[in-house]
């Protein structure tokens, strides 16, 4: 069965340096109610930082969106609006 | 859990921008853009305005290229950052003497004095149990609600615990709250100061502060004026708790500091290794000559405290020297003449590191990892090399409380002594009150370990990776290698 989520967590140097250490606990502390509809993969560096574009590190994608400036706080937030 | 941090952040990506610099050459004349560009003329400020935030700004730069924020005189207030760098690069190390932490007065807020504060969830009421407790005639009512006096205030917090609204809150003073050893406070402006004769390093306060007003005194700019020498042989000595920091397995680490320019890796685990042998061999004869009990040497901010504060429990204290200066030692007959770098997630070791023949300079876990970013260099990119001296398990277990504990015991062991252990995971005011009486506790045979940073060097205030996760790839290398 396919997950509704699937998160896929940049844990390239700059990601992971500049902020994206902390996303390795997202699954550990996911919230009860997405436990069975998220799939989390850590993934080499997305290249989301080398494409010059203007979006702060730590990346992450949650099925095809991109977000910047990632946190367990905003993911969170984002699961719950989709 | 441990929070995302901006100030942390804040401070990563000068670090990050000033490496960059450093690699592309440019540091000297273009060090003044810094504050600049991480602080643009159209972003949104932190502080009142982004001048004050940019000034600030200024400030960490002055810290990360060495300098105590303090020693700055009223005229240097119009000095370029790049007249910084020129006296970096003149004076060297020399620069570094003195303190190890310095507090940045422009950055501090000078948090609110007294401890409790009232909150408009305060009604106003007829009861006013606050004020008719508190021993000092501190509160009053102002618009109909209750107002501490903060000069008055002696922070006893009766009003807190008298209010039936549960309006009056808790708020501490965060470093100070963080401080085990009441070596940071307020000035006659409310600015916090360190008193140096007090300070045991532990780097607390600087992890404590909401407002990133407490700094280290960056090594960043020596060491990698080193690396980038190509006439300068360089060796890093990584410490155990280094595992897991990237997130990934520790040989490719290796590679990515290869990269960078290190000519030598070493892990420091390896002189973990000879400390835990020679700490058996001192536990086992200072045993047979009638001692009950004997401590750890490892931590430099618990030796530190010892010197500073307990002083009477200095004889327990193991004369073995520490992983990172037999690691150096080591180093500095196999490769005369290299530069030693100790990498790892302590501040306390810049004193230890100072007052040593055997190593040169320290760099922090997240030092490292802003210059890996700035050089471009992915760590999970690197294939996996393995270190030009490796340890055992025994060494690798110093990076967690019981680490040394354990090994030492076993080893003892083996001699024929049997002994228990004491673990001190986090040295608190509690942890002093006992090792202060230590030696009338303790009835039987035992090794004592201390650990400053609760958990052991993987919580280091230097960290990258959150410890429960670097902790997870310890407990797998251990498993793989054992």
């Amino acid at each position: 069965m396919s997950k509704k989520f699937k998160i896929t967590i940049c844990s390239g140097t700059a990601c992971y340096v500049l902020g994206g250490a902390q996303l390795m606990m997202l699954e550990d502390l996911m919230p009860a109610e997405f436990r069975d509809q998220v799939e989390i993969v850590g993934s080499a560096c997305l290249q989301a930082c080398r494409q010059g574009g203007s979006g702060q590190p730590p990346f992450v994608k949650i099925n095809d969106y991109l977000m910047e400036s990632a946190s367990i706080a905003k993911i969170v937030d984002y699961m719950r609006k989709h | 859990m441990t929070y995302i941090n901006n100030a942390a952040l804040i401070k990563r990506q000068l670090m990050v921008r000033l490496a960059k610099m450093m690699f592309a050459g440019t540091l000297g004349t273009q060090v003044d853009y810094i504050p600049l560009q991480q602080a643009p003329r159209e972003s949104a400020s932190v502080r009142c305005c982004i001048h004050h935030d940019r000034a600030v700004l200024r400030y960490r730069l002055m810290a990360l290229l060495g300098f105590a924020v303090e020693n700055e005189k009223p005229e240097d207030e119009i000095r370029t950052l790049a007249s910084y760098v020129a006296e970096a690069e003149q004076k060297g190390a020399d620069r570094l003497d003195d303190k190890i932490l310095t507090v940045i007065d422009e950055a501090c807020s000078s948090c609110v004095r007294a401890n409790y504060r009232v909150t408009n969830a305060c009604r106003g009421c007829v009861a006013r149990q606050c004020i008719m407790n508190c021993p000092k005639n501190a509160i009053h009512i102002e618009n109909g609600h209750a107002v501490i006096d903060e000069k008055i205030c002696v922070s006893c917090g009766i009003c807190a615990k008298a209010c039936p609204y549960h309006s009056i809150i808790y708020q501490p003073i965060p470093c100070e709250e963080a401080c085990p050893v009441n070596a940071i406070k307020q000035d006659e402006r409310g600015k916090e100061k360190i008193d140096e004769s007090k300070c045991i390093h532990c780097g607390r306060c600087q992890q404590a502060c909401p407002f990133g007003a407490v700094m280290e005194r960056s090594e960043i700019f020596d060491v990698l004026r080193m690396v980038l020498n190509p006439a300068c042989k360089t060796i890093a000595m990584i410490a155990p708790a280094i595992v897991g920091q990237f997130n990934t397995e520790l040989g490719k680490v290796v590679t990515a500091l290869k990269k960078l320019g290190f000519d030598h890796v070493v892990e420091v685990a390896y002189g973990a290794d000879l400390t835990a042998e020679k700490e058996t061999a001192e536990f086992v004869e200072r045993v047979e000559h009638g001692s009950v009990c004997m401590t750890s040497s490892c931590c430099p901010a618990y030796v530190e405290a010892v010197n500073k504060h307990i002083s009477n429990i200095k004889p327990l204290v193991s004369d073995t020297p520490s992983p990172m200066r037999l690691t150096g030692e080591w180093a500095g007959q196999k490769w005369p003449g290299a530069k030693r770098i100790f990498i790892g997630p302590c501040v306390a070791k810049r004193a230890e590191a100072r007052a040593s023949e055997h190593v040169e300079n320290v760099l922090t876990f997240e030092e490292l990892g802003s210059i890996l970013v700035a050089a471009g260099v992915d760590v999970l990119e690197c294939e996996e090399t393995t270190p030009d001296q490796v340890a055992t398990a025994t060494g690798r277990k110093f990076a967690i409380s019981g680490g040394v504990a354990g090994a030492v015991i076993a080893a003892a062991s083996g001699r024929g002594v049997k002994a228990d252990e004491k673990l001190f995971n986090g040295l608190d005011k509690k942890a002093f009150a006992t090792l202060k009486v230590v030696d009338k506790v303790i009835k039987n045979t035992t090794f004592i370990e201390v650990m400053t940073c609760e958990g052991g060097c993987l919580h280091g205030p230097g960290v990258i990776s959150n410890p429960v996760v670097a902790r997870r790839f310890l407990e797998k290398m251990l498993k793989e290698h054992p």
